[in-house]
């Protein structure tokens, strides 16, 4: 649509010039030669009429203040009475300023927070398994084999009610003395009575060297936590955590055997239960406390 | 007159200005907030003996278009459409005249908006409007009176033209049947 040449208009005129016109835009002389052309063609005039209606209609649709043609060029504000109603009076008298930090201080107050944090992450970082009670295993490590397959090994046979285990508690020395001759090495079951967990139980498993032994201890209302021995080929001996879904794993290395303690209960707890047992076992607890 | 009182009092201009241009009056009152706060803070940025309100003008508008784009469906769905918030001033002028008006207004692109308002309303010279807009006077003047044009036709309809029913009536609007009335 280009209404810039419109064919309704005369030869010589075209709609800037009339629209300027409106304006009072035009050199005295352009404004002549326009006045003369609008007595001459009504079409062109009715068109200046149109939009000089248009332009008092803007007006006074946006409140501006009504004024005969001549312009104003200082601010005046809601000079006429009859215009407060989209005027000054409901306008609000205050402009907030929100204080504003130059580019440059943000900028240099972020790097600052950087610095700090990779100051912090440096100087914290060997700390940090201590300081997540060992639940950080570091960038990228992975829990050995042996706490997997602990974990594993709990969520297979803890579910089961009739034959969660292959020799029962009633026959501990058996147990004890079957499984110790499988791992080649003497094996102990420490006692979890204090926390309320009493033994049901162990079996024999495939681990990631040999022969593994899954011990199981179950309270009053049936849950059951389970602790895994297996020959391990790794040798730390730091303390940690594996979380799997609801279920937590605490794991460590002692003399030659990884240990594992499974359940799926609060963390703190099952982390002291752990040191406990470590400690029972010949381990050092202290050595991660 | 310091800056900052310069700047204040060129507001109640730049508030009507906005609630014009965005047909919204909480839109228009943040959007001179906005742009009162980014003046006051980029006074060194200004150039003493330039245009003041023309600046301003300009602050506004870049404003204007970076929310707009945040709320590109305000131009499109009718029911929540700026000129149904935005009560027609009801005096000389018939109120319903200025409703459709309104209507037409918004339904202008905004280059066209934008320059019939500067012009028509806060009476800017071409001049100043070519420097609040950004664009050369040459433009200003075409756009204005396409502006002008645009909105005659969306409201009386091309007068010029015999009345053919395929006319560009009100856009947007459906078709409506033309009867005529014999005279």
């Amino acid at each position: 649509m280009n209404h810039d040449h419109d064919a309704s208009m005369p030869d010589g005129v075209d709609l800037r010039a009339l629209s300027a016109f409106v304006d009072d835009e035009l050199t005295p002389a352009e404004r002549e030669r326009i006045a003369a052309l609008l007595a001459q063609h009504p079409q062109a005039a009715a068109r200046v009429a149109a939009w000089r209606a248009q332009k008092a209609a803007l007006r006074a649709l946006c409140g501006a203040p009504l004024r005969d043609g001549t312009r104003h060029d200082v601010p005046n504000r809601a000079e006429l009475p009859g215009h407060q109603a989209s005027g000054a009076a409901d306008e609000p008298a205050v402009i907030v300023l929100r204080p504003r930090t130059p580019w440059w201080r943000r900028a240099g107050l972020a790097a600052c927070w950087l610095a700090v944090g990779a100051g912090l992450a440096l100087a914290l970082g060997p700390l940090a398994p201590r300081l997540t009670g060992g639940a950080w295993n570091g960038l990228g490590a992975r829990a050995p084999a042996f706490a997997e397959r602990a974990d594993i090994a709990y969520a297979v046979y803890t579910p089961e009610r009739r034959h969660p285990v292959e020799v029962a508690a009633s026959e501990e020395e058996h147990l004890i003395n079957w499984l110790s001759k499988r791992l080649n090495r003497p094996l102990s079951v420490p006692s979890l009575q204090e926390y309320g967990y009493t033994l049901v139980g162990g079996r024999l498993l495939p681990g990631e060297t040999g022969p593994a032994a899954q011990f199981m201890y179950e309270n009053r209302s049936g849950a059951r936590l389970t602790l895994y021995v297996s020959g391990t080929a790794r040798d730390e001996t730091a303390f940690r955590l594996l979380r799997d879904g609801n279920r937590r794993t605490f794991y460590w290395i002692s003399d030659g055997l990884g240990y594992a303690l499974s359940g799926p209960i609060a963390e703190g707890k099952l982390r002291s239960i752990a040191v406990d047992v470590c400690s029972a076992l010949g381990g050092k607890p202290e050595a991660w406390q | 007159m310091s800056f900052e009182a310069e700047v204040i009092s060129w507001l109640p201009q730049l508030r009507r200005y906005a609630r014009a241009l965005t047909g919204d009056r909480a839109w228009a009152d943040d959007l001179v907030q906005d742009t009162a706060e980014r003046a006051l803070a980029r006074w060194a940025a200004f150039r003493p003996n330039s245009n003041l309100r023309a600046w301003l003008l300009t602050i506004l508008r870049h404003l204007y278009i970076d929310q707009l784009r945040g709320r590109r469906e305000i131009a499109v769905d009718e029911e929540s459409a700026p000129w149904r918030n935005l009560e027609a001033p009801q005096r000389e002028v018939d109120g319903l005249v200025l409703r459709d008006l309104q209507r037409a207004l918004y339904v202008l692109p905004l280059e066209q908006r934008e320059v019939l308002l500067l012009v028509c309303v806060e009476e800017l010279t071409y001049q100043e409007a070519s420097q609040a807009l950004g664009v050369p006077v040459g433009t200003v003047m075409s756009r204005l009176s396409r502006g002008r044009e645009h909105l005659r036709v969306l409201l009386e309809g091309p007068a010029t033209e015999p009345a053919t029913g395929t006319a560009q009536g009100p856009a947007r609007k459906p078709p409506l049947k033309v009867v005529r009335t014999p005279r």
